[in-house]
């Protein structure tokens, strides 16, 4: 098949997946039924037959990436809806942004290197908490592979989904701001999806913590580098 | 000012499915114009970024009305998962790297994605209990 059809058959299963499989979701909302799970193993079953092939794939698609940026820009309103709240609770956030953010490259340097992955996997596990757009940002400037970063959070993403769900079921949280800020730190963009599922007043923490521990990982990016070295 | 508020909001009432693209439109502009303007000056803060601030300030000073966003912002938000799907197939291109160290890439992630949720909740949960405690 000519490489322009191919590109455009992957764009229409693409965007047609997600909104096939996304009432799926809205019926029975798991882990397993999110969107960000059941449409890449859709395309990856399609991929057997029409062969993997990444060039071709985003060929089309990559202006859908693209639009991470004003979905970011997007954020202004649920923080200006909810500016009270933070008005009241920046000390808790902040404290728990930076920490959340420690442990995040505390612990992935930690693990990766005590699991023996190499050097290049390694430094792009760092930025893996934060949002995309981000963290691909922030794995450059510490010298990892910006697109393993950009799979990496995806990964936390999926699978942060579904811990979150798990640890709120074991821990008894009794704020929606540690609800909200524990998906927002945890799980980026796709942890503050599932939050505004749990309440309003949780996704707009989680959009806040998001954004919040985005910036202080990129601001800090350029010391940790030097760290690191 | 009042007048063209107004205007906006009847818009928006009136119109929702032509308001959301619109206010869309003027989101992905915004965005565009600072990324633009970002690269162009060599600035070291993302496009994205100085564009949700300068969105929030547009907010906070009165300039727009929430009201004017607040469809387009809402679907941009609500759709974000599909525009993480591109991402995720990057997977194709690593594929021997990910079948040689990917089980202890998953269980790094996995156990890191729990440490941190773990931290900041505990954090955030007793910072939230002092303040309350000392406010009493």
């Amino acid at each position: 098949m000519r490489t322009e059809l191919l590109s455009l058959l992957w764009l229409v299963v693409t965007v047609g997946g997600y909104y096939v499989l996304k009432p799926l979701y809205r019926r029975h909302p798991r882990w397993w039924t999110s969107p960000l799970f059941t449409v890449p193993l859709l395309l990856a079953a399609l991929g057997l037959v029409l062969g993997m092939n990444y060039p071709v794939y985003i060929r089309d698609t990559h202006w859908l990436v693209l639009m991470l940026g004003p979905a970011t820009a997007a954020f202004a309103l649920p923080i200006f809806r909810y500016r009270r709240l933070i008005q009241r609770h920046w000390p808790a956030l902040l404290v728990g942004v930076l920490g959340g953010s420690a442990m995040a490259i505390g612990s992935a340097w930690g693990l990766a290197t005590w699991c023996g992955l190499d050097d290049a996997v390694r430094r792009s596990l760092l930025a893996r908490s934060i949002t995309t757009p981000l963290a691909m940002l922030m794995s450059a400037d510490i010298g990892g592979v910006p697109e393993l970063t950009a799979l990496f959070v995806v990964i936390t993403g999926v699978a942060g989904i579904a811990l979150g769900e798990l640890m709120l079921r074991v821990m008894p949280l009794r704020s929606a701001l540690a609800r909200g800020a524990l998906f927002g730190v945890g799980a980026h963009g796709a942890g503050t999806a599932k939050a505004y599922d749990i309440g309003s007043e949780e996704g707009s923490v989680a959009s806040l913590a998001m954004v919040l521990a985005g910036l202080l990982n990129v601001l800090l990016a350029p010391a940790l580098a030097v760290l690191l070295r | 000012m009042k007048t063209l508020h107004a205007r906006m909001r009847w818009f928006a009432w009136h119109w929702p499915q032509l308001a959301r693209w619109s206010q869309v439109l003027v989101i992905v502009l915004v965005w565009f114009v600072c990324d633009q303007g970002g690269r162009r000056l060599h600035c070291p803060i993302p496009g994205s970024l100085i564009a949700m601030a300068l969105l929030l300030l547009a907010l906070l000073g009165g300039v727009v009305p929430a009201v004017g966003l607040r469809r387009g912002a809402d679907w941009l938000l609500a759709e974000m998962l599909l525009f993480f799907i591109p991402a995720v197939m990057a997977v194709w291109e690593h594929l021997p790297l990910l079948q040689a160290e990917g089980g202890r890439i998953l269980l790094v992630i996995l156990a890191g994605t729990a440490l941190v949720m773990l931290t900041t909740a505990v954090l955030v949960d007793l910072m939230f209990h002092w303040n309350r405690r000392r406010a009493h």
